[in-house]
């Protein structure tokens, strides 16, 4: 009964996998980030710090991405669905987001 | 940012993120008045850290919620625009707005959790028809999630969308200038404003709550205002903390626990306020 509703199952099911496995790799990313910090600690002469802080880097950066694509997995799944009006809501969400950072530079 | 802060940043916001998650509520308004008072971090620096550690607490905790089918994705997206407008408007008001001011509006915000964490959530569900010109009808958004108890689907309607994307548009102002998830404005809305069913109101905002603090983190991103060595410590701590709290959720005794809360928001609230008139009494 709730096709019309909710969007299907599957589509709430894909939209959730992307969350839980992109956190899962932005976590592991931070975390061995923070290992090898740590181990530069322990012996500074293996260089591992500047490593260790691109890895935490990328990590937050993977984080900040991840809502986006979630944003844009919408906007495929609308628009598979041809549901032309919340293909238009989801990219006016990603224009704004998209504004921001223009603004940030 | 040497090794032990680096770690001691973790273990903290670890910490917060379980406690929190024992209640069910997000730990970012813990995390700025954190980072402010046991390690002087600025307030601005500070902000700019927790806004990631939101993104991923509400990317982590949404994977449930969504197979439950409790959230009401294309309400989301629709809440979403006013959000994101609103995160737009607070990265634009963050330079220009006097730092005492921050302090003082975090307090505020802090006070306002305090005095939800003891209001009982009350729920208003409407039984007439659906009004056919409504926005939420036009728009598709009544919806029906699965009531365990009774093993059935309820469906439930939406109500006063413009309303609701008024008051989001202030949710997504205060999210960005204090780098919070503003739950603590987005659930009233929901609950009152859209008069959601309350397992709606939580999944939704907090599947929003990502995508809102990403428009003011990417500008923040770009602006160069995240500090790694804080952020990235902070955000992991915080998303394990959150999933570990949220296993403890039904085995601590739920009443005690919100009275000390609401007492720590209490007391984090005055020392915001001191910091705002620039009275130091537990110093820094």
């Amino acid at each position: 009964m709730n096709s019309s509703i909710h969007p299907p199952d599957r589509h709430d099911g894909l939209i959730a996998a992307l969350l839980w496995y992109g956190t899962l790799l932005a976590s592991a990313v931070i975390a061995a980030g923070i290992l090898l910090a740590a181990a530069d600690a322990l012996d500074p002469a293996l260089g591992l710090s500047a490593i260790g802080y691109r890895l935490i880097k990328i990590g937050v950066v993977v984080f900040i991405l991840l809502p986006v694509s979630r944003v844009m997995l919408m906007m495929i799944l609308f628009l598979q669905a041809r549901d032309y009006v919340y293909m238009a809501i989801a990219a006016l969400v990603l224009a704004i987001i998209g504004t921001g950072v223009l603004i940030g530079l | 940012m040497d090794m032990t802060t680096l770690l001691w940043l973790f273990v903290v916001a670890f910490g917060a993120s379980a406690l929190g998650g024992m209640l069910g509520m997000a730990s970012g308004i813990f995390i700025v008045p954190i980072l402010i008072l046991a390690f002087g971090i600025d307030i601005h620096v500070a902000i700019a850290a927790s806004i990631v550690s939101v993104i991923a607490c509400s990317c982590g905790s949404a994977s449930p919620f969504l197979k439950g089918r409790l959230t009401n994705v294309k309400l989301a997206i629709v809440l979403e625009t006013a959000t994101t407008l609103g995160a737009l408007t607070g990265v634009l008001l963050i330079g220009i707005i006097p730092t005492p001011f921050l302090y003082a509006l975090f307090s505020l915000i802090l006070i306002l959790s305090a005095q939800q964490m003891m209001a009982r959530r009350r729920q208003l569900i409407r039984n007439a028809p659906p009004d056919p010109a409504s926005w939420a009808t036009r728009l598709r958004l009544h919806g029906s999630f699965p009531d365990r108890a009774l093993g059935t689907d309820i469906p439930y309607q939406v109500d006063r969308v413009p309303l609701g994307l008024f008051l989001m548009y202030g949710a997504g102002v205060i999210s960005a200038l204090l780098g919070i998830g503003s739950g603590v404005l987005k659930i009233p809305a929901m609950d009152t404003a859209l008069r959601l069913p309350i397992k709606v109101s939580s999944a939704t905002s907090n599947f929003m709550i990502g995508v809102t603090a990403a428009a003011s983190g990417g500008a923040y991103l770009v602006r160069g205002d995240i500090d790694m060595g804080i952020a990235g410590p902070v955000a992991l701590g915080s998303v394990v903390g959150a999933l570990a709290g949220a296993r403890l959720l039904m085995r601590m005794p739920a009443e005690k626990l919100r009275i000390l809360f609401s007492v720590v928001l209490i007391a984090l609230a005055i020392q915001m306020m001191l910091s705002a008139l620039d009275i130091q009494i537990w110093g820094n």
